[in-house]
């Protein structure tokens, strides 16, 4: 699909702000060929020495401008949602793809968050500028057909000269504009640059301090800084040439007009009134030349971006960026949802509903059918052309009141796991193959860097498909999409590194589930009860950017009762060790030993072995049972 | 507390307090004050954008006299000749323009990056209590985003503005010597114009303001989602997240909206007195032409010049957006720069050299939020010893930690190093001479050298070498140090990250060494061979060991367990070891229970 495609699309989100919008300006550029036709026979009256008759136009003039600034009222507002609109459903996409688990939506995940951030924020842009873009061109082509009609029936040899000029911003700003872009490219690689380190520093400040190196990380950042400096005032004052050889047309063109026309200007025919018609007009021709120009840069550019930001969704494919959704904005303003948002309060939960059921029949497999439940995410989503509408990506709206969703419970009978391989350059883990039977305990083991923790992502589904290869079969089912499948109730997981979110306990926990019923008794099995308790609010605690308000241990027990808030079938921890004490590690694993669940835990500790039915090791790479 | 946010438990996004109440005049002093160091490039803009002005001041005198001499029936000849002036005088304007937007870019970018790294080192040097309550992704919006606003301020508006008053002086004047009257009337209808702009520049400030911290918390949103991805699929989170991104992209809507109709409210004024300005210059000069005052000529040029200084105005009209943008950017960069650390330095006093003594008395703290973390602490670790500090998560442990290297400061009571108050010591010194590893492991973009150096290219390899070596990470040494991390370290596994940490002590030469759970990310067998590396950091210092896996804690002196918030216990390690009433001993045969201690292999204990 193409940029113009793809941008029409995103154009069809709410797309009534872009088309009023739209509207709006063509009056708005189509208005000065009438305001320079007022002023044109102002100056003839004027010539003619008939005062009278200016005063009448110079009202009309008045008039014609007041139209003009009411236009551009309505304009600008339709227009500024319509451009945040664009932008907002290709950040949906995108964020959505990154945040869904499995299915034929989900991307590939992508490495720093710092960097990503300017998909979101400068490719959108890129895109916007285009929609942008096009509303000018089309009121410039409207605008001058008028202007230049007009203009040669006043006379066709100065009209000709005036479009001399015309023609020489049309090349320039061409030529600038493919320079235009490079510049643009190589200044948006020098931000991502300068924000991805930004990010990195402001996220170690404890470490830079501690280790004083203050000065060392600042001289770096100047470096990347210095470098976007150039990149940056390179590809402004492109832009900067642009505009000016544009605005320069009115008065270039009419020194041209008057030194081709002369011969008229000396008898007369080119008075007063033609020349303020030339010069009304000639500051308007300019436009359109500009914003060819600039289109062909501008779609370029957006190109770019589509390019961009297809690598955050599924297949790296742009028509992902711009499936259209129906999200209701308008609702959540009316609600007041989004004042609590901004107050810190918790939000509305979203009904989760009818989960992925990625498992497919293994004797339907044999007989050439698959059974492929619906995906059935809780945000509204028609899906659209862009994926593939007959199988999983058939989505339904969803926001049912009401409607605590729990998805479809699989009871696990036994997990078998077979050639599970995942392989980047840094290591990973070859060819695992084990069994876990329900109720049993089974514990990974093995040094730093030997490929536990990538044994674990592999199979929940988070090593990036690609990089991922084996079968992973749930009661005799092969489970076909272990990212959509491997969710709660069925698999839950608390990675060695949990990350939280700036919500409140509560939230984080419950993740839109709604099922706050069973929060207490959560919080016990995870042994951070009696912590939530201590705090003022309870568990709508606000727990700050990335939970930093909480310690690390009370970070990783949330994390905890995160995963088993659900009730997983099977569950999944990776060291939960490393930032509990004794004491509250002890007192976790009696409470797992409670629960009637089946558990994969990495783990060091001999209570974890004790109990274990099988120990598994890891080593560069490799899994051997003990 | 520092930032008026964190009292009320509100998390970075909430705090609104953020946003405006300075005056708005400061920021122009603000503003003003960045300039200064780059004065003379200023100056030398300054002139090139006199020249500019004056320039596009004699296109319309030339077209005055082709008008006016037309009339009077001149040759074509001396008519093409004014033409070609007229040309020459718009090109050469236009060059003039060309020039004017280079030289400011440039010199407000070099304006803008002296801003960015003065925030950048500003924000770093803020306490903790700054840091847990303001996202990454919210301070890059205020150290990259509010700054690019503000250079293009200056870049844009303030070159127009010099240009526009430039301009007007010169239309005045020269107009002035055709018709003293013309030249007043042009005079007030300027100055009356400009006073439209002057009085409501600040009009939409606060909705501006609004917009970028919507716009913040937007970003800060999507970056921490981000970062949590992993967990949010794995938890099948996704709608979850999303409904929420729907939510703050609603408010940003709806915020954007309001800024444009504050903005346009403003845009209306100025545009009405334009419009006013250009129909009154046309009914003068009819009026002027129609008693012979002036000529046709005349009247054009008056219309000419209305047009010209209608452009620049009508330009900072719209730039009042960015003028907007940029005040609203700047009431931030100034009240992030007045956030002050509530960590002084100004100690002047040295403790003498080797290692240091560490004392706490009656030690209380709190993150001003009267939820004490820390109470009645007193504690005496004597210069060369080795301690660990235990205890459950949540009681403290960190917390006294970061009490010793001043990355938050005590709420009541004194602590000391070698026996002076932490206070009195320069801070650099006290963070020269105590080498602390934090819990969270902190990467950054470069390779593992730099990671381990932070950028400092004074370090020998020879030395990274050795320093990789003594924490086991053989894959990274040699030639394999320059290997090229991603941002946030992508590429090692989390234990290897926390070794990577742990290595830069060994760049170091400290008199104290501070370690928060330096192994809580390795496995006992890697635990086990760190542990004679550690132990080699003890001869002749001060080391101060957070854990909660004992078996890192074998070899030090003494033991302190700290629960909610207060020390239970303090005492020699063997002592409390053979005491079976201690806290320390129930711990260790918690431990026991728990864990293998001794470091024997795992398959051993099943």
């Amino acid at each position: 699909m193409g940029t113009s495609r793809l941008t029409t699309r995103a154009t069809r989100h709410e797309a009534r702000y872009y088309w009023a919008g739209g509207v709006a300006f063509m009056v708005f550029f189509v208005l000065p060929a009438l305001l320079g036709y007022v002023v044109s026979l102002a100056f003839g009256a004027l010539s003619e020495g008939n005062p009278q008759r200016l005063y009448w136009l110079a009202g009309l003039l008045v008039v014609l401008e007041m139209v003009r600034m009411f236009v551009l009222h309505w304009g600008a507002i339709w227009f500024t949602q319509a451009w945040e609109y664009i932008r907002a459903v290709l950040r949906y996409n995108m964020l959505d793809a990154q945040l869904v688990s499995g299915g034929p939506n989900s991307g590939r995940p992508v490495a720093s968050a710092g960097q990503a951030i300017t998909r979101f924020r400068d490719d959108t842009e890129d895109v916007a500028v285009l929609a942008d873009t096009w509303i000018d061109v089309a009121g410039g082509v409207v605008f001058t057909v008028i202007a230049l009609s007009v203009l040669a029936t006043v006379d066709t040899r100065a009209t000709v000269a005036m479009v001399l000029p015309m023609a020489v911003v049309g090349v320039v700003a061409t030529l600038l504009g493919s320079r235009l872009r490079l510049a643009h490219l190589a200044d948006r690689q020098a931000t991502a640059e300068v924000t991805g380190l930004l990010d990195d520093v402001l996220s170690a400040a404890t470490t830079i301090k501690a280790n004083g190196a203050e000065a060392t990380v600042l001289a770096r950042t100047r470096q990347v800084m210095d470098i976007r400096r150039e990149t940056a005032v390179r590809s402004r004052v492109y832009g900067y040439a642009i505009r000016s050889f544009s605005q320069s047309t009115a008065e270039i063109g009419l020194g041209l007009v008057i030194l081709v026309g002369a011969v008229s200007v000396q008898q007369g025919r080119l008075g007063p009134g033609q020349l303020a018609l030339f010069l009304s007009y000639g500051g308007w021709l300019g436009f359109l030349p500009r914003m060819i120009g600039l289109l062909v840069a501008r779609s370029n550019q957006a190109g770019v971006a589509f390019d961009g930001m297809a690598t955050l969704v599924a297949d790296n494919d742009p028509a992902n960026t711009v499936i259209e959704r129906h999200l209701d904005y308008r609702q959540r303003v009316a609600d007041g949802r989004a004042a609590d948002v901004a107050n810190g309060v918790a939000g509305g939960a979203v009904d989760r509903d009818v989960p992925v059921s990625g498992v497919v029949d293994r004797g339907a497999v044999d007989r050439g059918v698959v059974d492929r439940g619906a995906v059935d995410r809780g945000v509204v989503d028609r899906g659209s052309g862009a994926v593939d509408q007959g199988a999983l990506g058939r989505s339904t709206v969803d926001r049912r009141v009401g409607a605590r969703g729990v998805g479809v419970r699989k009871p696990l009978q036994r997990l078998d796991v077979v050639g599970l391989q995942a392989r980047f350059d840094s290591g990973g883990i070859d060819e695992a193959s084990f069994s876990l039977e329900r109720g049993s305990f089974t514990v990974i083991t093995g040094p730093v860097g030997s490929g536990k923790s990538t044994l674990l992502r592999a199979l929940l589904g988070l090593v990036w498909r690609v990089e991922s290869r084996g079968e992973v079969w749930w009661n005799g089912e092969l489970i076909e999409d272990r990212a959509a499948f491997m969710v709660p109730p069925n698999a839950a997981y608390l990675p060695q590194v949990p990350q939280l979110i700036s919500d409140s306990v509560a939230d984080n926990i419950l993740l839109g589930t709604g099922n706050r019923a069973v929060l207490d008794q959560v919080l016990v099995t995870a042994a951070v009860s009696d912590d939530i308790q201590a705090m003022v609010a309870g568990v709508d605690t606000l727990i700050g950017p990335r939970g930093l308000r909480l310690s690390g241990g009370q970070r990783q027990r949330v994390a905890a009762a995160r995963a088993l808030v659900q009730q997983p079938e099977l569950l999944v921890l990776d060291d939960v060790s490393s930032a509990l004490d004794v004491e509250t590690e002890l007192e976790l694993w009696h409470n797992l030993a409670a629960a009637d669940t089946t558990v994969l835990a990495v783990s060091h500790r001999r209570t974890a072995w004790e109990r274990a039915d099988q120990v598994l090791r890891v080593e560069g790479g490799r899994l051997r049972s003990e | 507390m520092i930032d008026e946010g964190n009292s009320q438990a509100g998390s970075a996004r909430t705090d609104q307090t953020w946003l405006m109440s300075a005056h708005p005049s400061l920021h122009w002093r603000a503003t003003a004050q960045l300039i200064r160091p780059d004065s003379r490039r200023y100056a030398v803009l300054t002139v090139v954008v006199v020249i500019s002005a004056a320039l596009a001041l004699a296109g319309p005198v030339i077209l005055r006299r082709v008008i006016d001499q037309a009339a009077e029936g001149a040759t074509v000849a001396s008519l093409a000749t004014l033409a070609a002036a007229y040309l020459a005088a718009a090109v050469a304007s236009q060059l003039g323009a060309l020039a004017v937007s280079y030289l400011s870019t440039v010199t407000a970018w070099r304006t803008a990056n002296a801003v960015r790294l003065q925030l950048t080192g500003h924000v770093l040097g803020l306490d903790h209590g700054f840091h847990r309550s303001h996202s990454p992704g919210e301070l890059i919006e205020r150290v990259d985003g509010d700054v690019t606003a503000v250079s293009d301020f200056l870049a844009v508006v303030v070159v127009r503005v010099v240009s526009a008053l430039v301009l007007i002086t010169g239309a005045v004047a020269v107009v002035a010597t055709i018709e003293w009257w013309l030249g007043l009337a042009m005079g007030l209808y300027a100055a009356s114009t400009a006073a439209v702009l002057f009085v409501q520049r600040n009009e939409a400030v606060e909705e501006a303001a609004a917009e970028m911290q919507a716009g913040a918390a937007l970003y800060g949103g999507i970056e921490e989602r981000l970062t949590a991805s992993e967990d949010l699929r794995a938890n099948g989170a996704g709608p979850y997240a999303m409904d929420r991104f729907v939510t703050e992209t609603a408010r940003y809507v709806q915020v954007a909206a309001g800024r444009e109709r504050a903005f346009l409210r403003l845009w209306r004024r100025l545009q009405f007195s334009i419009v006013a300005g250009v129909s009154l210059a046309l009914v003068i000069g009819a009026i002027g032409v129609g008693s012979g005052a002036i000529t046709i000529g005349s009247a054009f040029l008056l219309f000419q010049y209305s047009r010209l200084i209608q452009h620049p105005l009508e330009e900072i009209g719209h730039e009042l957006e960015v003028v907007q943008k940029a005040n609203g950017a700047m009431s931030r960069v100034v009240k992030l720069l007045a956030v002050q650390s509530s960590i002084v330095d100004n100690g002047t006093t040295s403790p003498p050299d080797g290692a240091m003594s560490i004392g706490l008395d009656n030690v209380t703290f709190d993150y001003g939020d009267n939820e004490p973390v820390l109470q009645a602490i007193d504690l005496r670790i004597e210069a060369g010893r080795s301690v660990g500090i235990v205890g459950p998560t949540g009681g403290g442990k960190t917390t006294l930690s970061r009490l010793l290297v001043r990355f938050v400061e005590a709420s009541g009571g004194e602590v000391r190093m070698g026996g002076v108050a932490i206070a009195e010591l320069p801070l650099a010194e006290l963070r020269r001479r105590v080498a602390y590893i934090p819990q969270t492991v902190d990467l950054v973009a470069g390779t593992v050298a730099e990671n381990l150096t932070l950028y400092d290219p004074d370090i020998a390899e020879a030395q990274i070498d050795a320093a990789l070596a003594e924490v086991g990470l053989d894959r990274f040494r040699g030639s394999a140090m320059h290997q090229h991390l991603g941002p946030g370290g992508v590429g090692l596994s989390a234990g290897e990250g926390q070794l990577l940490a742990l290595a830069r002590v060994w760049l170091r030469e400290p008199d104290v060494v501070i370690l928060d759970e330096p192994t809580s990310r390795v496995d006992p067998e890697t635990e086990l061979q760190l542990e004679t590396a550690i132990n080699t950091l003890f001869a002749g210092r001060t080391v101060v060991i957070v854990a909660h896996r004992l078996s890192t804690l074998d070899a030090v002196d003494e033991i302190v367990v700290v629960e909610h918030g207060r020390i239970v216990e303090h005492d020699t390690r063997s002592a409390l070891v053979d005491d079976p009433r201690s806290r320390f001993h129930h711990l260790l045969s918690t431990g026991l229970e728990l864990d293998l201690v001794g470091g024997r292999r795992p398959e051993e204990g099943q």
